[in-house]
């Protein structure tokens, strides 16, 4: 285990609470305390479009913008048929809301192992695995999907 | 009748329905019919799943999918457990490879070792020698080279 995902993996440890966002019906895990708010899909308003974006959500006097990811992590140009909810997700720098198919909060920390090295990329959103009964969650964060977001936002508005 | 100095033992794995490799007598651990795949998401095609063994979470590649160049496609899952060192001393890590058979043990002398074979010719990145067995060439894996993340990234269809 190389010293990055390392330091990843114990950052992740320290936490105790996670909430699994539903994509697609795939598992993505993120520290619950990111979870800012549960937002409806009707208050969407899909006329403040950031790049990328299907939408912006008012919350404090501030447009959050929406972005509809697949379960793989890509950006979609539109709002998914099967997603039902809006999680508004921020960490102090970041903020953005990303709708899903189900939101469940986990109600005993995830037992989390690193992603091996041969399976991904430096700068993976992935941070940590947790495997749960006969079923995987990915664990990430609110700053690892910004980071892919606006990389590939960026690349589709160039 | 003991071994001379110049014998050992190894494992030959069939990769898939083609393609053999070797790997030493003490590095296949275990072996596990019909494994509980995970599949993780934004990883390589060849390597698109995890597996659990005595609790910890192994990457389960499919080294022939790599040498191909393509994902393949198994009519039958097999899974062995292999474990490797990244430096003499080192703690002993783990990983699996997919197998499309039973492994086979195979005595092996300095006499017969050889050149890689030609193709698939990636064969150099994951290899670290290679021995004749009959007319066939058995690459000899390098483990701690290929589940610490070394093979170089080939596009699909380009093996």
């Amino acid at each position: 285990m190389s010293g990055p995902i390392r330091a990843a993996l114990a950052d992740l440890l320290k936490i105790q609470r996670f909430t699994a966002l539903i994509l697609d019906g795939r598992k993505w895990l993120l520290p619950q305390a990111e979870i800012r708010l549960l937002g409806s899909l009707l208050d969407i308003d899909q006329e403040v479009r950031a790049p990328g974006s299907i939408g912006a959500f008012a919350l404090e006097d501030e447009w959050w913008p929406v972005y509809c990811l697949s379960g793989e992590l890509q950006l979609l140009p539109q709002l998914a048929a099967t997603r039902r909810v809006c999680p508004l997700l921020g960490n102090g720098a970041d903020r953005f809301g990303l709708v899903c198919d189900r939101v469940e909060s986990l109600l005993e920390p995830p037992r989390l192992a690193a992603l091996p090295a041969c399976m991904g990329p430096p700068g993976s959103p992935i941070q940590a695995l947790a495997p749960f009964g006969d079923g995987l969650g990915c664990v990430t964060t609110t700053e690892h999907l910004a980071a892919l977001i606006a990389a590939v936002a960026e690349n589709t508005d160039a | 009748m003991p071994e001379s100095s110049s014998d050992s033992t190894a494992w030959i794995l069939a990769l898939d329905d083609r393609l053999r490799a070797a790997v030493g007598e003490r590095e296949l651990i275990h072996l596990i019919e019909v494994p509980t795949l995970l599949e993780v998401p934004l990883c390589p095609y060849y390597c698109r799943h995890i597996l659990v063994w005595n609790d910890a979470v192994l990457p389960a590649m499919d080294l022939a999918a790599w040498l191909h160049g393509q994902p393949s496609q198994r009519s039958r899952t097999l899974a062995g457990v292999f474990g490797y060192q990244m430096r003499r001393g080192a703690k002993p890590e783990y990983g699996a490879l997919l197998l499309a058979g039973i492994p086979a043990r195979a005595r092996v002398t300095d006499e017969s070792a050889c050149g890689l074979p030609k193709k698939p010719r990636n064969w150099r990145s994951a290899a670290i020698s290679c021995f004749k067995q009959g007319s066939d060439l058995i690459p000899v894996l390098d483990l701690a080279h290929i589940f610490a993340g070394g093979l170089p990234q080939i596009p699909p269809q380009f093996g």
